[in-house]
């Protein structure tokens, strides 16, 4: 029953994240399991308990972490363990074990018990320290601690601080582990996610296969999260920019109450539309803690609607100006084409010209509102899809900049993020030639056609580049 | 068991419309519910229909496709009806007979053979047309105008709704199988009322036209027209004789007295209209129906898989479930603020005794010179030393104690355990704390690691203990 039980333990690598209080053992863990529900604190003993966190693929453990509580006695423990010393260093892991048997209910002990299980079950050692802060001699108890173990082990240097004492501590901890690397769970990119798998990957060769196989499953997650973003970020803005909002009328023309009512739905409704994308993108990226986030990036009525957001994220006057004049010259091309170019691509050169001045009207003029024709006796006000050339940039360049965001963020960060300067985002997101690109698809969303299934795709591939440019 | 999933229809494409509208289901319950069904993952349409059929109880309203089907069938089974009467009475009355003038088969055949053959090619530009075009191309057909009536009934307004789901190129395979359809039904009924004029009565057919065509050249027409039937069923090919027979004039005071004495030939004529009806009006229009079911059915394959969601819950199908998370939910902490109860903001300029936790004794004379703090005796504590040495050395000491800890490092029970020897020691009135920051910083704490110290002290609820919060 035993030897059941520890083969089935034993099927896949185990990693139990140890070390001293307040180190930064939970960050770790809660970058790399992209899980941001863990307790992170100031106050050590945030974590009471191990917990396990296995990466699952269709319900196949294929590697788990263990987070766990800081050394509180660990002069003790080795104490004890120096008592029960055996004649022979093979058996020191036997030792180790019968004082966890011994203390298993000695509420004293209770953090060393709960460090020690994993690792005694076969968890490989990750030891983290802060190679912020001086080395101490007092570290040196719990390496001998986890030395008797006689478990694979690796030393984490995490940079809490500002700090550097990184080679004082890789030459004591050198002495101790097989393998020192530093990895800062805060700024930690998936890139260097994938690297500290591979480091964890060579501390035993039976767990290789494993690992390799995990980084591989990791790495397609991470794909098919950005095709999920860009899918969720097109059909916001498919949705938002062919958005018409109606209202029944009593009258034969709407009254000024009427039709600022309607305005205020319409803007609403854009809204909800941007906060339901922002939910979904942290959805998807696994960030359900995010709480000061929307102070920072959801649109109050001033936000999307008035120049000064627009400059942040939309386009400048004469960028639209441009942008106005390709949207005016894909009509006016389409003019030409039914003449098999007989205009001389006049209609083109007017649909530009048209197209700009269009645009600087834009600015200004947010959205048409309309009264729409009886019918059975009904009236209706009709408010979009927006005209405004520049609110599609303003919309895109938020979503894009707020999922390269949230793909980028650590799950171990619990603060909130801030915009970057202007002339960043315009230049980084949308440039002239993804422009011309996204503007067919706007052209025919403002004027509520369907866009075809190929010229979404195209759409999706623009915004897919620029998106990857900002994860880079 | 045989289950519903292999049959797709028009009501599979609004059951998973509306359910994917109410239920999506997560990653991981669809994951699981295609690895259940493995051997379907290759036949994503079946998959998505066992899916359907497995969670549509989920819908918390009245399933569209039942109002869907409840309407669409009965105005068909209306429809279908009134085309096989009309198509019956049609027959009856090209065939009517009074006695007075022969029937002119060309009446029927223009019934038969000239209209449908127009309605098929209309059927075609539909077939091959879009949009406005398709518009024009179906004014042209009769039922776009019976169906527009049926859209004044109270109850078509359902349909109305869900006609909207629809695609435009999926309305329209739908108004085109339809319409062959009907057609068929019209067609039945024009051959039955041939059929049943045929046996009820004696008919005299005749041909007459104002044209000048002579029988031969009317013949050889004929014969073309009969061209698909000449090999398997010969009889149904009017000879020149009948022709010539039966050509009937409509001036002149009797009938000719060849009609009239060959009156029983007359009747030949039947097995011709017979198969001009059932060669052109149905079995070409049946060609057409299978072409526009053919058509009908790929486009609602189109369009089962292009419903808002699908493609999602596909790849939801087809990739594998990643979790990273903790199973077991974690009971948080909760912190206590700091109320400085026992946080001292200078030290004294003397102490019995100047103890360093983790410090070496250089260290802390170090820090001594730097603070301008005395200590009778100076000992160190922790580190490398043993629990009993610590336990000796806080038997050893008396009054005033000043402890230097390593304000980054929180305080563990071991630190704990020692200060709680200490605050036994009755020869022992005052203890305090001192965390300094690293040497790089001056010996500064940040607010953070001090604040940690002072609720551990706090904690500890003796008088005994200070926190020197330098700041």
């Amino acid at each position: 029953m035993q030897n059941n039980k520890k083969n089935l333990i034993n099927d896949y690598p185990r990693f139990a994240v140890v070390g001293h209080p307040n180190k930064g053992k939970s960050s770790i863990v809660s970058s790399l399991a992209l899980d941001d529900s863990v307790q992170i604190g100031d106050t050590p003993g945030t974590t009471q308990v191990k917990r396990g966190f296995p990466l699952k693929v269709d319900g196949k453990v294929i590697y788990e972490l263990f987070d766990t509580p800081g050394f509180q006695r660990a002069r003790r423990v080795l104490a004890w363990l120096n008592e029960h010393e055996p004649t022979s260093a093979d058996k020191r892991p036997d030792v180790v074990r019968a004082f966890v048997a011994e203390h298993r209910d000695d509420e004293k002990f209770r953090d060393e018990i709960e460090l020690l299980e994993p690792i005694l079950d076969g968890a490989g050692i990750i030891y983290v320290v802060d190679a912020s802060k001086p080395y101490g001699p007092e570290y040196e108890v719990e390496m001998e601690i986890l030395r008797w173990c006689g478990q694979p082990s690796m030393a984490l240097l995490n940079l809490i601080g500002n700090e550097d004492y990184r080679e004082q501590w890789k030459t004591a901890l050198g002495q101790y582990f097989r393998m020192v690397r530093t990895f800062n769970p805060l700024t930690a990119t998936f890139r260097d996610h994938m690297d500290l798998l591979e480091s964890m990957a060579q501390l035993k060769e039976e767990w290789t296969k494993s690992i390799k196989v995990a980084i591989g499953i990791l790495d397609d997650l991470h794909q098919q999260k950005v095709e999920q973003s860009i899918d969720v970020i097109v059909d916001t803005m498919v949705k938002t920019l062919s958005y018409v909002y109606k209202k029944e009328i009593k009258g034969e023309s709407a009254t000024k109450k009427e039709e600022e009512s309607a305005k205020l739905g319409y803007r609403e409704q854009i809204i909800d539309t941007e906060k339901a994308l922002e939910k979904n993108i942290e959805f998807i990226w696994n960030h359900r803690s995010i709480e000061k986030m929307e102070n920072i990036l959801v649109l109050d009525e001033l936000g999307l609607f008035s120049k000064e957001s627009a400059s942040i994220f939309g386009l400048s006057q004469n960028e639209l100006m441009i942008t106005g004049a390709s949207a005016g010259a894909i009509t006016g091309a389409g003019v030409d084409l039914m003449f098999a170019g007989h205009t001389l691509f006049l209609a083109s050169l007017i649909g530009g010209v048209v197209g700009g001045v269009g645009a600087k009207i834009g600015f200004d003029n947010l959205y048409s509102v309309e009264i729409l024709g009886q019918n059975i006796g009904k009236r209706e006000l009709s408010i979009g899809p927006m005209k405004n050339l520049n609110f599609p940039y303003i919309l895109l360049g938020r979503a894009i900049y707020h999922a390269s965001i949230i793909a980028k963020r650590s799950h171990a960060l619990r603060d909130s993020f801030e915009l970057e300067d202007e002339e960043f985002f315009t230049e980084q997101i949308i440039n002239g030639d993804m422009r011309k690109k996204l503007e067919k698809v706007h052209v025919q969303l403002r004027k509520g056609e369907e866009v075809k299934k190929e010229l979404l795709e195209e759409y999706k591939t623009v915004i897919l580049r620029s998106f990857l440019g900002l994860l880079r | 068991m045989q289950t519903k999933y292999n049959k797709f229809s028009i009501k599979s494409y609004l059951d998973l419309s509306q359910l994917i509208g109410e239920y999506q289901g997560s990653h991981e319950e669809n994951r699981v519910f295609a690895l259940k069904n493995e051997r379907l993952l290759e036949n994503p349409k079946k998959l998505l229909l066992l899916w359907t059929e497995k969670n549509i109880f989920r819908v918390r309203e009245r399933l569209e496709s039942k109002d869907f089907t409840d309407y669409f069938s009965s105005l068909s089974n209306l429809l279908a009806f009134v085309f096989l009467l009309i198509g019956f009475f049609t027959g009856l009355g090209l065939l009517s007979y009074s006695g007075n003038s022969p029937v002119n088969i060309i009446y029927f055949i223009f019934i038969a053979m000239v209209i449908p053959l127009v309605s098929m090619l209309f059927s075609l530009f539909s077939m091959l047309s879009k949009g406005d075009l398709l518009n024009f191309f179906t004014l042209f057909i009769p039922l776009t105008w019976i169906e527009k009536i049926f859209t004044f009934l109270p109850s078509s307004k359902k349909l109305d709704t869900l006609n909207e789901i629809f695609s435009e190129d999926l309305k329209k395979w739908m108004f085109i199988y339809r319409l062959q359809l009907f057609s068929i039904l019209f067609s039945i009924g024009l051959l039955f009322g041939l059929l049943f004029m045929v046996a009820t009565q004696d008919i005299a057919f005749s041909w007459s036209t104002t044209l000048k065509i002579t029988p031969i050249a009317f013949q050889e027409i004929l014969e073309l027209f009969a061209k698909p039937w000449t090999i398997f069923y010969p009889n149904a090919i009017p000879s020149v004789d009948l022709v010539e027979l039966s050509q009937y004039y409509r001036l002149g005071e009797h009938l000719n007295p060849e009609m009239v004495k060959n009156a029983d030939k007359l009747g030949a004529w039947w097995q011709f209209l017979f198969m001009i009806t059932v060669f052109y009006a149905i079995f070409l229009r049946l060609l057409l129906a299978f072409l526009s079911l053919y058509f009908y059915r790929k486009q609602l394959d189109k369009d089962f898989f292009s419903i808002k969601g699908v493609d999602l819950l596909l790849r939801e199908f087809q990739t594998p479930y990643v979790s990273t998370e903790a199973p077991k939910v974690e009971k948080h902490l909760e912190i206590k603020e700091e109320n400085n109860t026992q946080t001292k903001e200078t030290t004294r300029r003397a102490y019995s005794h100047i103890v360093g936790w983790n410090f070496s004794s250089d260290e802390i004379r170090l820090v001594n010179d730097s603070k301008e703090i005395q200590g009778l005796e100076v000992n160190t504590a922790g580190g490398s030393h043993s629990y009993y040495d610590d336990q000796k050395l806080t038997e050893n000491l008396r009054r005033t104690i000043l402890l230097y800890v390593k304000s980054w490092e929180p305080p563990t029970m071991d630190f704990i355990d020692f200060l709680e020897l200490l605050i036994e020691n009755k020869k022992i009135d005052e203890i305090q704390v001192y965390p300094l920051g690293t040497v790089g910083r001056y010996y500064e704490s940040d607010r953070k690691e001090i604040a940690v110290w002072k609720r551990k002290i706090e904690g500890l609820k003796s008088k005994k203990v200070w926190v020197i919060d330098a700041e």
